[in-house]
């Protein structure tokens, strides 16, 4: 018998509409063809890509060219055993925590922050939305509407500089960026695909098919956007204002397409990495981060975008980790159970490692003078303080390079801290925003200082 | 009988005078405010309501008598909710006379009633709204006639109200725009075909040709000279797939499998049956469960949409492991078996070449060669006449794309956009592609567009079919909207039959599945996984089974028009062998679903007692009192459950079994301040404490772990540990008690005109996209009159819904 809905395939063989260029969204799942083009080795590290003249601000006569920028957000959605994470003493001198422990040979290049959290974000999975936005209440559904992401609102200011406005990774369908109109950015869950968008040139005849697109696409959305038009007259205002938010978004996208075909004509830079297989085990948070973050190391340094936010994995199912026999999601639950609680660990400790790799690695680059890690903010967090009881105050937080001033263990009164949004200003202003608030911000994070 | 609903004209009657009479009140309602009702707000209420950081975040002082628009209006139902619900004041501070109160009530009643009447009478009460990704991917299939996965390609939607089809919530971004520019691309590329039909399979097999069953060193499977084997062991590994089976075409493929159960003890055996790439990577999905009849052959019977190079994978339910069977050997094991004598493909399966969707769009114009790189035996179609042709293929596919009567200035747009495409050299198949593309992305196909007032015969045919099927209208309800008859003042009796209709088409499953889904909140059934420590009995056929009972039951209902107290409390419900076992009900085996008629010591019957509905309302390991009386209120009650203020950490529960959740909570209802919201949401989560987080009956708790004293039950072999004792009972804040579930189900039915106007709230949410303000009580109040005398029948409540104006009107 088959009742309810009819059971339809996950699965999906996709070509992209638009396949390559102006937005790192697709869902295209793994492209048999890659292996084949293995053979794209290039000699040598092909790495410093020239700014492209044509698409970067220009700039006025005598100013100088600014050091590019970056910004990673990271997030894992079951929170970080808060006994394990946070230091008791505060300022440089703390001592390492099990978690801390793992990331301790770069010590000074990162704070850890402990007391934020969202003002007016409730305890729940929900706050998951309001993490980049700090829009108010998610957690009561009704009439909840979403904000602006840090990361697109940074785009939308630096986003024409790179290939890619900005990168919206995920281990799993959910994703932590949001439009200006409060509409979740789509976001990529498949590093073969990633990788193709960014670095494989298409054949010959992709790559004419994909002009053609390109250019249909134009004619489409300008069709569509004189056919909203004609409606408006006729609607009330609430309709009105959705028609707007239609009529805006062929706008914005036809930006994006003229962008992208600008995009297209400039040769992709080449890597000398085998292209990623993806990981569809849909319980292995470690093997699923490992691939993103090696994806995020390759974005940053061939400068393909500046502003990446990912989401990392945090299901009900057994991670294929060494000792861990339950759930994720029913571990980070652990009621003080302290079998569970040493399960969670063995996973959160995993974890670490991946981020403790994706700091080395950036580290461990050299971008003029610099390494990628001191051009790089990484912000790295949970939704949730306590995954136990879902409490979404005092937040655990990394946030390491970026050039600044690290100060060791930053510590705010969980029961009267500053917004969150406070440290998102300090970031998007040392993207080089001049943004005076963002969200429920009051001012910058104090305690953190840009370097000269 | 109460009807609201009335003629047209007599409508438009009302709003006239009202329209007339609120210009009269404005003019006086900022004097009436200052004079009489700031002092009352000043003396009760701005104590706590006024200043930097008033109480609830509310300030009352800054409160103007405005009332336009849903955010001005918002905070003055917020006060008279409280004042109202007697909640405000509180009782410790001064209190205003019974004639204040009412006077204040009264007054803002009127306020924001009278200003959404003018509200309405220009923009309507809903807004407009976009297909949501369900919608969306239903809609282009019955409009393109191809089966096609496009719901992934799209971002999740975000729900308002309980629902991801309400306006409001439903935005649209460039990315969105970007993924319909995308989905739009690969539906017209099922839809069109570019080359000679594909050859047919046409095969009956025989597993014993799997690889699987090749290359097993484990004696579980038997095989006799006839081709036919039997499956004795359920470990995922031994899993057959029909591996000669390897289609070079994607496409719909029908699988006939003979099948029957042995050694079986006269009872039916289940297997599963997934399909897709059975790779290492592959993600296989699950087609169905089926039963496989005691010692006779059943022939199961079943379509699938395979990409090229999927197959399918049978595995047996509830069998022996595979080392029980192994260690005896196939041939002389004597437990049960699912034999498989053959199994058959025919596909893909089409109609004719080139198929239906591709002649729905371009007719009989024919195809000549158009080769590409690496296809040489490529088609594409070609015209004589390309304007001509493009004209008539536009005009007919946007009139079903946007769901009415199309202009010449609809058309002419996307003709142009043919032209231009002809004119840069490209084919004609391609450019009237492009044309067709923009279509699908263009706000007529995106948006259900209604005008305020009463809908026109298009916007109510689709409303209609939005409502009941998810997707547009089909050919005879599109019809019926051409010839004016279904928006009309004698139009009852065909919206009866059409409602009649459609709810009988198998198509209103995705009313039963989309509705469910979210009102009882079912599509979160995957979001936790119970330990198999404490729940080693959880599998993926109870789950399976959980949402299954929940939707046959609301379709059970809505057949025999049977009475909606039944989603309270009722003498049977819709199961199959895995929940029956899961309930502790003899006599139903296999898959199958029936309807059961329930004994009394079953504690079931109604959804509260559903096994899908108690999952979802636990995280997994523990249950809450808190969250399932709250998702009672809401879901059942139609309350709004009070926000726990932001200071107050969640309970944590305490899984060691040291104490109940019952001695946890009685902190909180000692303290005052914790009392008023707790005594009204905790009761009915109490007395659904008898139930444990995969919806068994329990009379103790199950904990983590091991103590000398606990107290043990196995299953499959694995033992669970009981100790402190459920206590189910309570008292409800009016001061009724009840002893456990089944006395509190009794309470709920005393006041069964609460639930059904709950429910028809939601369904009016569901059914309309914006949810009913508290000034539409009075519509709602009608329809549940109404239906009273059909014996409170559920397919009467969706007729009484269609009929009201709340349906009727944007």
């Amino acid at each position: 018998m088959h009742s309810g809905c009819p059971v339809f395939p996950l699965r999906l063989r996709v070509t992209s509409f638009f396949r390559s260029e102006f937005n790192m969204t697709m869902f295209t799942q793994p492209h048999h063809q890659l292996n084949r083009r293995r053979f794209l080795k290039a000699a040598g590290v092909t790495l410093a890509l020239p700014l492209l003249e044509s698409l970067a601000p220009r700039l006025k006569a005598g100013e100088k060219q600014q050091t590019p920028r970056r910004m990673v957000c990271l997030c894992t959605p079951l929170g970080l055993h808060p006994e394990y994470f946070f230091p008791e003493q505060t300022g440089k001198d703390y001592k390492a925590t099990p978690y801390l422990d793992v990331i301790d040979e770069f010590r000074d290049d990162y704070t850890v922050i402990s007391g934020l959290s969202h003002p007016d974000v409730g305890s729940s999975h929900d706050s998951i939305f309001s993490y980049l936005t700090g829009a108010p209440h998610p957690e009561i559904r009704a009439g909840f509407r979403n904000s602006i992401s840090v990361d697109q609102f940074a785009a939308e200011q630096i986003g024409g500089l790179t290939r890619f406005a900005s990168l919206s990774l995920s281990a799993e369908g959910f994703g932590l960026s949001w439009t200006q109109s409060g509409a979740l950015v789509p976001p990529d869950l498949y590093p073969s695909s990633i990788f193709a968008r960014m670095f494989l040139e298409g054949r010959p005849d992709e790559v004419a098919a994909q002009k053609r697109r390109l250019r249909d696409g134009q004619s489409i959305l300008d069709t569509v956007r004189e056919r909203s038009k004609k409606m408006q007259p006729a609607l009330g205002v609430r309709d009105r204002e959705k028609l707007d938010e239609y009529y805006t978004s062929v706008r914005d996208l036809e930006q994006r397409m003229v962008i992208a075909e600008e995009w297209s004509k400039k040769p992709k830079p080449v890597v000398d990495v085998p292209p990623p297989e993806n990981n569809l085990n849909s319980a292995d948070l470690i093997g699923k981060n490992k691939l993103m973050f090696d994806l995020i190391h390759l974005a940053i340094q061939t400068d393909s975008t500046r502003l990446i936010t990912m989401l990392l994995l945090g299901t009900s199912l057994v991670p294929p980790i060494p000792g861990v026999s339950l759930g994720h999601h029913d571990l980070s639950h652990h009621g003080k159970d302290p079998t569970k609680i040493e399960q969670l660990k063995s996973i959160e400790i995993a974890k670490m490692d991946t981020f403790r790799d994706l700091l080395k690695k950036l580290k461990e680059t050299k971008e003029e003078d610099e390494t990628l890690l001191d051009r790089t903010m990484i912000f790295f967090s949970s939704n949730l303080g306590d995954g136990s009881t879902h409490s979404s105050r005092n937040m655990p937080i990394v946030f390491a390079g970026g050039g600044f001033n690290h100060a060791g263990h930053l510590a705010f009164d969980p029961a009267n801290p500053p917004p969150l949004c406070n440290l998102y200003v300090s970031m998007l202003q040392r993207l080089g925003i001049e943004a005076e608030s963002f969200g429920s911000s009051t001012g910058t994070l104090s305690g953190l200082a840009a370097k000269g | 009988m109460i009807r609201l609903s009335s003629s047209r004209s007599r409508a438009t009657c009302v709003v006239l005078i009202l329209l007339v009479a609120l210009n009269r009140s404005a003019a006086f309602a900022g004097d009436t405010f200052k004079e009489s009702i700031q002092p009352l707000l000043t003396r009760y209420c701005f104590t706590c309501h006024q200043g930097e950081k008033p109480q609830g975040d509310l300030n009352l002082e800054t409160l103007a008598a405005e009332f336009t628009g849903d955010a001005q209006r918002k905070p003055w139902q917020n006060v008279l909710d409280h004042l109202q619900s007697g909640e405000m004041p509180p009782e410790e501070k001064p209190q205003p006379s019974a004639d204040e109160r009412q006077f204040l009530t009264d007054w803002i009643t009127a306020h924001i009633r009278d200003a959404e009447i003018v509200e309405r009478a220009t923009q309507g009460r809903v807004v407009l709204r976009r297909l949501n990704r369900t919608e969306y991917e239903q809609t282009i299939r019955d409009l393109l006639g191809v089966n096609v996965a496009l719901q992934d390609l799209l971002p999740l939607d975000s729900s308002s109200d309980g629902f991801d089809n309400v306006g409001d919530a439903l935005h649209i971004s460039s990315f969105l725009l970007e993924r319909y520019l995308e989905a739009a691309d690969v539906a017209l590329d099922a839809a069109i075909t570019n080359g000679p039909q594909p050859a047919i399979i046409k095969q009956r097999y025989t597993l014993q040709d799997s690889h699987q069953i090749r290359s097993s060193t484990e004696s579980v499977y038997r095989k006799s000279d006839d081709g036919r084997v039997v499956l004795f062991s359920s470990s995922a590994w031994n899993a057959v797939s029909l591996s000669p089976f390897y289609p070079t075409d994607r496409g719909d493929y029908r699988f006939r499998i003979a099948t029957s159960g042995i050694q079986s003890d006269g009872k039916p055996m289940t297997f599963r049956v997934d399909a897709g790439l059975m790779l290492m990577t592959g993600k296989p999905h699950l087609v169905d469960y089926f039963d496989a009849p005691a010692g006779e052959t059943r022939i199961v019977e079943f379509t699938d949409s395979l990409q090229a190079r999927e197959t399918i994978r049978i595995l047996p339910y509830d069998l022996a492991h595979a080392n029980t069977v192994n260690t005896i050997g196939a041939d002389d094991y004597t437990g049960p078996g699912v034999a498989i004598d053959w199994v058959e493909v025919e596909g893909p399966l089409h109609d004719d070449w080139p198929p239906e969707s591709h002649r729905r769009i371009f007719g009989d114009l024919p195809q000549a060669s158009a080769p590409v790189y690496n296809r040489s035996d490529r088609m594409e179609v070609v015209s004589n006449d390309p304007l001509v042709d493009a004209d008539w293929i536009l005009r007919n596919f946007a009139r079903r794309a946007f769901r009415r009567a199309v202009t010449d200035d609809d058309i002419q747009p996307y003709v142009g956009l043919v032209e231009t495409k002809l004119a840069e050299g490209q084919s004609f198949e391609q450019s009237v592609r492009v044309a067709l593309t923009a279509m699908l992305v263009s706000p007529d196909f995106l948006f259900l567009r209604e005008t305020p007032g009463r809908l026109d015969d298009f916007a109510l045919a689709s409303r209609l079919s939005y409502f009941l099927w998810s997707s547009m209208p089909d050919d005879e309800l599109f019809t019926l909207a051409e010839e004016g008859k279904l928006a009309g003042d004698e139009s009852s009796t065909v919206l009866h039959q059409q409602i009649e209709r459609m709810l009988d088409d198998p198509k209103s499953q995705r009313f039963a599945h989309n509705f469910v889904g979210q009102w009882l909140q079912l599509r979160d059934i995957d979001f936790t996984t119970p330990s198999i420590l404490v729940y080693p009995e959880f599998d993926d056929m109870l789950k399976e089974s959980m949402v299954r009972e929940a939707e046959l039951f609301f379709a059970e209902l809505l057949k025999d028009d049977l009475s909606i107290a039944n989603f309270i409390a009722s003498d049977f419900t819709m199961l199959n062998g895995r929940l029956a076992k899961h309930y502790g009900i003899a006599g139903v085996d296999g898959w199958e679903f029936q309807k059961t008629m329930l004994p009394p010591e079953s504690h079931r019957g109604g959804v509260l007692t559903m096994a899908g509905v108690l999952k979802v309302t636990a995280n997994g390991t523990s249950t809450s009192p808190v969250i399932r009386g709250a998702w009672v209120l809401e879901r059942i009650l139609g309350v709004t459950p009070p926000r726990p203020p932001a200071d107050v950490a969640a309970l944590e529960p305490d899984i060691r079994g040291a104490t109940t959740i019952r001695e946890q909570l009685a902190k909180h209802r000692e303290s005052a301040a914790c009392a008023s919201c707790h005594q009204q949401i905790d009761p009915p989560g109490f007395a659904l404490e008898s139930f444990d987080v995969i919806g068994g009956y329990r009379e103790k708790y199950r904990f983590a772990g091991w103590r000398r004293d606990a107290e043990i039950v196995e299953f499959n072999g694995r033992k669970v540990y009981l100790d402190l004792a459920v206590d189910p009972s309570d008292i409800l804040p009016d001061g009724r008690a009840f002893a456990n579930i089944d006395e509190f189900k009794q309470l709920l039915l005393d006041d069964k005109d609460q639930f059904a106007r709950a429910l028809t709230t939601k369904l009016i949410t569901y059914a309309t996209g914006g949810p009913p303000t508290p000034s539409d009580r009075p519509h709602i109040d009608a329809i549940v009159e109404n239906i009273h005398e059909k014996n409170d029948g559920f397919r009467s409540l969706i007729h009484e819904i269609v009929a009201s104006d709340l349906f009727q009107m944007k």
